[in-house]
């Protein structure tokens, strides 16, 4: 069906072609002038099996919409649109082979491709440098891929409705990152290196299958988005906890490191001197131990704002190194007035 | 009580007025107001401007005071967003779809420590309109859509300010404030 310039209303940059039911788009009746001038186009809401090449000739674009189409593919002939910042292409049939391979160099600040059937998120996406906003929702990912570290502008990341199981600590070295969504996947824990994300304000995780959350998540200072339902997040006090008991090895270690012996790099081989370095003080502050491999895990509750109780991963030096304010490890819940959170930092905590 | 044929509002602004009289009445008829709030076929040209998404979270938008005997507020559901299990503190609450869905899941009041009941869940479809009141219990209402935005119709009489949030795992429960939108709302 050919397109007349009539059908997409007052000249001000803007055409409409949504919702015509369009099985091709044939753009020859539109004046050179006008493609030119075209800075959005919507085309989404028809029947369009393919993007035609001539796409191209609307060397102006800023966004294009696709969305609601049968896209299966998307052509070469995009990439020549220098000037789109926004493509969005919602509800089609793409997947991570369907793109031109020289998508990467493309100027993109907002890309949607919720609703699609990626299986992976492709190297393509990560090439786009000036990248702000990724919206993935709703696809078949298994998986983040470490290379989103590269995204080094995105401040918005949709991964909704997919199949991930995991969260690469990698997503913590995106600088500006504050929206975050990874709600209905199949994630099991959480990497303390998200701590990193400074500019973190909402963070979306419900409908998963987290059992507890690292105790590094108190840290995300400008956090105010919070959404934890629909985990099987322990409820009542782990009494049990694995620990191994710890070797000659680490009991020499940590006796030289908590009682200050004195040592010199003439005293050792060098392995060993490695070792002593990588003693971890135990977490409980009111604790002067430190371990080397064998900690105990355990499951603090932290009481968030008053409005539930976390059940944050900590590592303790021992099984006798408890915090000071459990008088009765065997009761329910328990609090912990130093990693309390003002009410102030976290003002909205969608866990109810 | 007798029922009244209600005429169909064609537009929004049929819509405000008609509820602007059914409400000089102290008595509310639920199925009435349901009815005529249905009847009125969403046209997003008549509410478009005061529908205002915000990234982060779903916003509520002020359509009207109605003379301080209702309000009608338009709430926008950005992909994901939902709210708490809140009450709707002793008023009437009415919700209709404008654009998209919305799915509704209604729990028991918690009458003990520990998780809280189910007791039904639904989507809601275009133009269709949900009722509730505390002596129904309480409910969650989020956008379950990865893909497209929610856009709904919420009328509460009389108006109110607080509500209470609870954490469905234990049943507490939180007073919050309700804020607004600030406007203002430009465009016709």
């Amino acid at each position: 069906m050919e397109i007349h310039e009539a059908a997409a209303g007052p000249g001000d940059g803007v055409l409409d072609f949504s919702h015509l039911n369009l099985n091709t788009l044939s753009v020859d009746s539109i004046r050179e002038e006008r493609k030119r001038d075209t800075k959005q186009l919507y085309l989404n809401h028809n029947r369009l099996a393919s993007l035609p090449s001539s796409i191209c000739f609307f060397s102006n674009l800023e966004l294009l919409d696709i969305s609601n189409n049968g896209l299966t593919a998307i052509c070469e002939d995009i990439v020549g649109l220098r000037k789109l910042k926004t493509l969005i292409a919602k509800n089609n049939r793409l997947d991570e082979f369907s793109l031109p391979k020289e998508f990467g160099s493309m100027q993109l600040e907002v890309l949607n491709f919720s609703g699609n059937r990626f299986e992976e998120i492709p190297l393509q996406f990560v090439k786009l440098q000036r990248l702000q906003s990724l919206s993935l929702g709703g696809n078949r990912l298994k998986s983040i891929p470490a290379e989103i570290e590269n995204l080094t502008s995105l401040e918005l990341l949709y991964l909704g409705g997919n199949l991930i199981t995991a969260i690469p600590p990698e997503l913590a070295n995106l600088p500006y990152l504050s929206y975050l969504v990874l709600c209905d996947n199949r994630i099991q824990s959480v990497p303390p290196q998200l701590t990193r994300l400074h500019s973190l304000r909402s963070l979306s995780l419900h409908n998963n299958l987290l059992t507890y959350l690292p105790r590094e998540i108190l840290s995300l200072v400008h956090l105010q988005e919070l959404s934890l339902r629909g985990n099987p997040l322990v409820v009542r006090f782990v009494k049990e906890m694995t620990y191994d008991p710890p070797s000659l090895l680490e009991l020499a270690g940590r006796t030289i490191k908590s009682r200050n012996i004195p040592y010199y790099p003439c005293d050792l081989p060098a392995h060993l001197l490695h070792y002593l370095d990588l003693a971890s003080k135990c977490p409980n502050p009111k604790c002067a131990g430190v371990y080397f491999d064998s900690c105990v895990r355990h499951i603090k509750f932290v009481d968030f704002c008053g409005k539930y109780r976390l059940p944050l991963m900590h590592y303790l030096c021992s099984p006798e190194c408890t915090s000071p304010c459990s008088s009765n490890p065997q009761s329910d819940a328990e609090s912990e007035d130093e990693s309390s959170v003002p009410a102030d930092r976290l003002q909205r905590v969608l866990l109810g | 009580m007798e029922h009244t044929e209600v005429a169909k509002p064609e537009t929004l602004d049929d819509l405000i007025k008609m509820l602007h009289e059914i409400f000089k009445s102290d008595n509310i008829n639920v199925e009435e107001v349901q009815t005529l709030m249905e009847s009125y076929e969403s046209k997003p040209q008549e509410w478009k401007k005061f529908a205002i998404f915000d990234q982060y979270r779903y916003t509520r938008n002020l359509v009207d005071e109605g003379n301080g005997k209702f309000n009608l507020i338009i709430l926008c559901w950005g992909e994901g967003h939902g709210s708490s299990i809140h009450d709707h503190t002793d008023s009437h609450c009415f919700m209709k779809m404008l654009q998209g869905q919305l799915k509704e899941t209604q729990f028991e009041w918690p009458k003990s420590q520990g998780d809280m009941v189910q007791k039904s869940q639904r989507i809601l479809l275009e133009n269709k309109v949900a009722y509730i009141n505390d002596s129904i219990g309480l409910h969650r209402v989020e956008n379950a859509s990865h893909t497209e935005g929610a856009v709904s119709l919420h009328l509460y009489s009389p108006p109110f300010q607080t509500c209470q949030t609870f954490d469905q795992r234990t049943g507490h429960k939180n007073t919050v404030q309700m804020t607004f939108w600030k406007g203002p709302y430009l465009g016709s």
